[in-house]
């Protein structure tokens, strides 16, 4: 996310990928989410998924990790109100490599405080076999480049 | 074991609260969302927030393990299909106790996979002060109960 006048509608980007170890999935899970399929390889193969699965929430946080490091400028950047349709459309597994791409949808200036605006993304997370695991619509606060303008 | 059937709509259930931490914040934002507001306090002071404050992902984390504790992990939880609508209302501080409900607003056998269905829940997260933090609206697929 760029300054608000950087944001060109419907123009995409990719920014970044990483790699899921089987530990770093199974931390987060037994934090967060430990439910078998997350945290237990051999409970996770008797289970629909087949085998250890990473939590949807670990995906998610790992696209906002890909997010901060290489597209949200921080001087820019003022946080998010939420997000909206997020579907975990496959699984992700040990080993997978996921990377991000974000397309901005629309933006609208703020009404009550100049300088500020706000953008919609759709973000998507793709795994080394192209196929779209995660997707959902975000939405981004950020400051104008030249506040005098607004 | 909680099935499918389990589920009924307008049913609402209370969850225990759950403090958060400032070391716990940093240390989720060092990983997942090292923003400024996220990390470190200084910087967080001249932010929108005011102050440090939790990555809205950490506190969807938390919301998350309260509910594998407590609902999803007594029962014949499937995964989920994802979250119609999140949004973070208010900021979450360190110290902060956050209190979820949450509510059943839909139940639906699979149409192709008669052997599960979709719930379909809202939940709302309060901070000790009784303010809103969060809300979400998600979906959760669960086995039926067999015959």
């Amino acid at each position: 996310m760029q300054y608000y006048e950087d944001i060109e509608i419907g123009a995409s980007r990719d920014f970044g990928s990483r790699t899921f170890t089987e530990a770093e999935i199974i931390a987060f899970a037994r934090q967060f989410d430990p439910q078998p399929f997350h945290v237990d390889p051999e409970a996770a193969r008797k289970t629909a998924f087949g085998g250890l699965i990473a939590s949807g929430w670990h995906t998610a946080a790992v696209v906002m990790r890909l997010l901060v490091d290489s597209a949200i400028d921080l001087e820019a950047g003022l946080g998010s109100p939420g997000f909206d349709d997020l579907a975990w459309l496959k699984p992700v597994r040990p080993g997978d490599t996921i990377r991000g791409r974000m397309t901005c949808i629309d933006k609208t200036p703020s009404r009550s405080r100049p300088g500020i605006g706000s953008a919609r993304f759709m973000v998507e997370a793709i795994n080394q076999k192209d196929e779209l695991v995660m997707r959902f619509t975000s939405i981004g606060i950020m400051r104008f480049r030249n506040p005098a303008q607004t | 074991m909680k099935y499918l059937e389990d589920f009924i709509v307008g049913q609402v259930m209370d969850y225990p609260p759950r403090t958060v931490s400032e070391e716990e914040i940093i240390a989720f934002a060092r990983d997942y969302d090292p923003q400024p507001f996220h990390l470190d306090k200084e910087a967080a002071k001249q932010s929108l927030f005011g102050g440090l404050c939790a990555s809205g992902w950490h506190t969807a984390g938390l919301m998350m393990r309260i509910l594998v504790d407590n609902m999803i992990g007594q029962s014949a939880s499937m995964g989920s299909p994802g979250v119609d609508q999140l949004r973070w209302v208010k900021p979450v501080f360190p110290g902060d106790t956050l209190h979820l409900r949450g509510e059943v607003v839909e139940a639906r056998v699979s149409q192709s996979k008669p052997d599960r269905g979709v719930i379909t829940s809202r939940y709302e997260m309060r901070n000790q002060k009784g303010e809103t933090v969060l809300t979400m609206q998600a979906k959760g697929m669960y086995a039926r109960r067999p015959v």
